[in-house]
């Protein structure tokens, strides 16, 4: 049965619930889909599941975007309802015929809503009946629907070998459960035993961070294959790129960069090791952005708008732009979002990112007038701006220096975590870090949790000496979860503010060191778990940040599992103006970016300018 | 094909202005003369309005944390009531209206801009376009949740604190706490007094340690003391009132103190 529906702007006042349901809701689950769905830019999904300890709901939402309403039903997740979609869509007919932006009151829609629920019964009634003389073929349908609305058209193979899967090793209630999820089961599938136990978590993490697993498990499929070259390819170039001594144009010549000079490594504090110094932390200094790319941002939509004009023809679309086009509707937005996702995709964001957010902007200007002398390209440039805005903008503090000094207080010292992928630069920006947090006045301390690849310790004992900063270290062949641990200990003695602890480059795939970091995390509890991926990714990207997330969740001991906090994003001065895995990582993981490494000195380290990334994407 | 077509609609243009001057020259002067004047001063007095408007602002702009209440006290404030209750914002709210409570009053009263922001972090931004014609911010607690959202408030409230448009036009500000008739709400003291303590670890770690990584280059309070809203250039009071029962009288005032009626 339906728990409830609820008509309200997107200005947040509720103008109507249905008063004869009436159930109270548990939990508050309108705010959290608000929270974490539809400002999420996440709006073009389906469905939105809502699990608490006593609980669980699936929400179904449309909007009227040109009055700013919001639909929303809520229902038990284990049933499954059919009806909803369609109900949805006539409530939102009638109700916006009589809907007054004054009027706030609207009793009389009870009787009309009623009628429209008793004729969606009706018809869902009907459909079951059908459905029972040919099973099969209506066993696939609540998936399709939920697939045709997220118009998503291919990917048809994957579906049935999902659902074949899925019969082999399923009894009847799991079949059951996925058809209602509407297109999100394949993730089940794939995860076999682990169902129930793993649907609880996937809910509570995007409820907190925004990380819905569900449908990121999809790309599984795809991106292992890929995953292989891409990283291969990646790291070829930056390789290359490391051997030549660059000069910034901003930073002081570097005359070496080879710190290991033997002459220190032999005498032990006779010959006093410089501290390096290399002036302020690009961290510190304000970026200039100049604005002159307003004159390019006019040349794009001018071409979109003449290959309309040789549709069209010239009055037609003319009047159009002078008059204002009464209401958008799908295909009037499609060659213009199709335009702006080629255009991300070219920017190097993942293409189920640029999908995804396409499909979100689509929703939020479906149904909206057009004004007048405005072009549709336009506006769904405009549309699209915002969202990245909100999308980039972080919603945590990162403001580390006010952490630490938080965990001073305390007395404690504040443990960051570096993880990530083999050779996206953890510890050359692992000391990028120290040095901006030396810079104003942190204590810090390195573990080298390292004891796995040759060599990691030593480089991390090169970085330590040259910036002065006392190194815990315990050789190879441990366990890297008990050095952090005393490494900890060891900052509780000796007054560091900040532990900063270097892992084992992994990939995403290999589960026992997957386990070995989750245990890491789970004994240590560090304060911020920075993932360090390379901005050179493109729909790897995607994968690597899901499956760190999904395995952090699923392969830890604890009930209530920590999830990456913050990304740094290294070798961001390789890429031009490929910024698309910024936005990518951001969007798959709800972690904002937390610094962002652009060089091989240890000034090189930014924050993340925000307006300058959607500039360049859009550009 | 297209070169005549050009000629043709040059000769035609040329009739047209010729018919013009001609029209002009039929004129005499002295009624041009008091047309052009007219249009002139009507220019200049709408000029004049334009300006006297933008002095006197009537905006009264709601914000803190995302469910504080802000949209909630928005209705209050317009229609004395929530009517079926409200849900998390997407978007601003904004309306002109005259105060509920004063509607029975008699005279011509000023109707008051209020704007609710969204107090959800991603839509932050938005303030950044209702603070510079702003009367008054009101920044609203919520008094029952205070303690676990008392970081992430008072970091809202030092960048809301900071903002040059706030700091130079020395607006005022008012500390709402929301829902005190619940009864395990703090008090307004507990609450003023934990931002203050907040705000002067936020001082120290924002403006002391690192002076180039902050956009706003306006510092709050006296160095060397412990930080107190009175430090302030803007006026920084506290108030308290409770959406749920309507009890937003001391809201009222400080509107009406801001916006004359």
């Amino acid at each position: 049965m339906l728990e409830q529906l609820l008509i309200f702007t997107r200005g947040g006042l509720i103008l109507w619930t249905c008063k004869e349901l009436g159930n109270a809701l548990r939990g508050s689950p309108i705010d959290t889909l608000i929270r974490s769905c539809l400002l999420e830019e996440r709006s073009g999904a389906a469905s939105f599941n809502y699990d608490v300890p006593g609980a669980a709901y699936t929400l179904k939402w449309t909007f009227h975007n040109d009055l700013g309403l919001v639909f929303v039903a809520v229902y038990q997740k284990i049933l499954h309802l059919l009806y909803v979609d369609e109900l949805l869509s006539m409530v939102k007919q009638e109700f916006s015929e009589i809907y007054d932006p004054k009027r706030t009151v609207y009793n009389e829609f009870d009787n009309v809503f009623q009628q429209l629920r008793k004729e969606a019964e009706a018809r869902a009634e009907e459909m079951k009946k059908s459905k029972q003389v040919s099973k099969p073929v209506n066993h696939n349908l609540g998936k399709k629907q939920g697939q045709v609305q997220k118009g998503i058209m291919d990917g048809g193979n994957q579906k049935k070998s999902g659902a074949e899967s899925g019969n082999d090793g399923g009894d009847g209630d799991k079949v059951n459960s996925r058809a209602m999820e509407n297109g999100n089961g394949r993730s089940k599938v794939s995860k076999g035993n682990g169902v129930v136990q793993a649907n609880g978590k996937e809910n509570r993490s995007s409820d907190s961070g925004a990380f819905d697993v569900n449908k990121l498990q999809k790309l599984r499929a795809k991106g292992g294959k890929k995953t292989d070259t891409i990283v291969k390819d990646s790291k070829a170039e930056p390789t290359k790129k490391a051997k030549k001594n660059r000069v910034w144009d901003d930073s002081p010549k570097e005359s070496k960069l080879d710190f290991t000079d033997p002459m220190c490594e032999n005498a032990n504090g006779n010959t006093a090791v410089v501290e390096a110094v290399q002036g302020e932390s690009m961290m510190d200094k304000e970026e200039i952005v100049s604005s002159d790319s307003e004159t390019e941002e006019d040349e794009e939509p001018g071409k979109d708008s003449k290959v309309e004009a040789k549709k069209k023809g010239w009055f037609s679309s003319m009047f159009q732009s002078i008059a204002g086009k009464a209401n958008l509707d799908k295909a009037d937005l499609e060659p213009a979002l199709k335009a702006l996702k080629d255009r991300l995709m070219t920017k190097n964001v993942a293409e189920e990112i640029a999908e995804k957010l396409c499909e979100s902007v689509a929703a939020s200007l479906e149904g909206k007038k057009l004004g007048s002398f405005t072009r549709i390209s336009s506006t769904v440039q405009a549309a699209m701006e915002e969202a990245l805005v909100r999308i980039l903008t972080p919603k945590r503090s990162i403001d580390i220096l006010r952490d630490v000094h938080a965990a001073k207080e305390q007395g404690k010292p504040y443990v960051v975590v570096f993880v990530g992928v083999n050779g996206v630069g953890k510890s050359t920006n692992l000391a990028k870090v120290a040095y901006w947090l030396q810079q104003h006045k942190v204590n810090v301390m390195m573990a080298a949790c390292d004891t796995f690849r040759s060599g990691a310790v030593e480089q991390l004992r090169t970085h330590a000496r040259r910036l002065q900063v006392p190194i815990f270290e315990k050789g190879y062949e441990k366990d890297p979860a008990i050095v952090a641990k005393e490494a900890i200990q060891e900052a509780n003695r000796n007054g560091s503010d900040v532990v900063l602890v270097d892992t084992a480059g992994r990939m995403q795939d290999n589960e026992p060191l997957m386990r070995a970091l989750s245990k890491l995390i789970y004994v240590n509890s560090p304060d911020l778990i920075l993932f360090v991926g390379e901005a050179l990714v493109g729909n790897d990207a995607v994968d690597q940040l899901s499956k760190f997330n999904q395995k952090l969740g699923d392969l830890s001991p604890s009930p209530n599992p920590r999830l990456i906090d913050g990304i740094l994003l290294t070798k961001f001065d390789t890429i031009d103006d490929k910024v698309g895995a910024a936005l990518s990582m951001v969007y798959i993981s709800g972690a904002p970016v937390m610094f962002v490494g652009c060089g091989q000195s240890y000034t090189d380290l930014k924050k993340l300018n925000v307006k300058s990334i959607v500039k360049t994407l859009l550009k | 094909m297209d070169k005549e077509q050009v000629e043709q609609l040059k000769i035609q243009m040329k009739q047209w202005v010729n018919e013009a001057e001609k029209f002009i020259n039929d004129i005499p002067p002295v009624q041009l003369y008091v047309a052009v004047g007219v249009v002139l001063s009507t220019l200049i007095l709408l000029l004049i309005i334009r300006l006297f408007k933008g002095t006197a602002s009537n905006t009264i702009v709601l914000t803190g944390l995302s469910g504080s209440g802000k949209t909630y006290l928005f209705y209050q404030l317009r229609d004395g009531s929530a009517h079926q209750g409200t849900v998390t914002s997407m978007e601003p709210n904004e309306g002109s209206f005259i105060l509920h409570s004063e509607e029975d009053k008699k005279g011509k009263l000023k109707p008051v801009h209020v704007v609710d922001v969204p107090g959800h972090s991603r839509l932050r931004p938005k303030l950044d376009d209702f603070l510079p014609q702003a009367a008054g911010v009101v920044f609203v607690v919520d008094s029952v949740e205070f303690l676990p959202n008392c970081r992430p408030a008072s970091e809202y409230l030092y960048e809301i604190l900071t903002k040059a448009s706030v700091v130079k036009k020395k607006v005022p500000v008012l500390l709402l706490c929301n829902k005190v008739d619940k009864v395990t709400a703090h008090t307004t003291e507990f609450i003023r007094k934990q931002l203050e303590k907040e705000i002067d670890k936020l001082r120290t770690s924002r403006t002391a340690v690192s002076d180039a990584d902050i956009s706003n280059e306006y510092t709050l309070g006296v160095p060397g003391e412990p930080f107190a809203f009175s430090q302030c250039h803007n006026r920084v009071i506290v108030a308290e009132a409770s959406g749920l029962t309507g009890e937003i009288s001391q809201l009222e005032k400080f509107i009406r103190e801001n916006v004359k009626p």
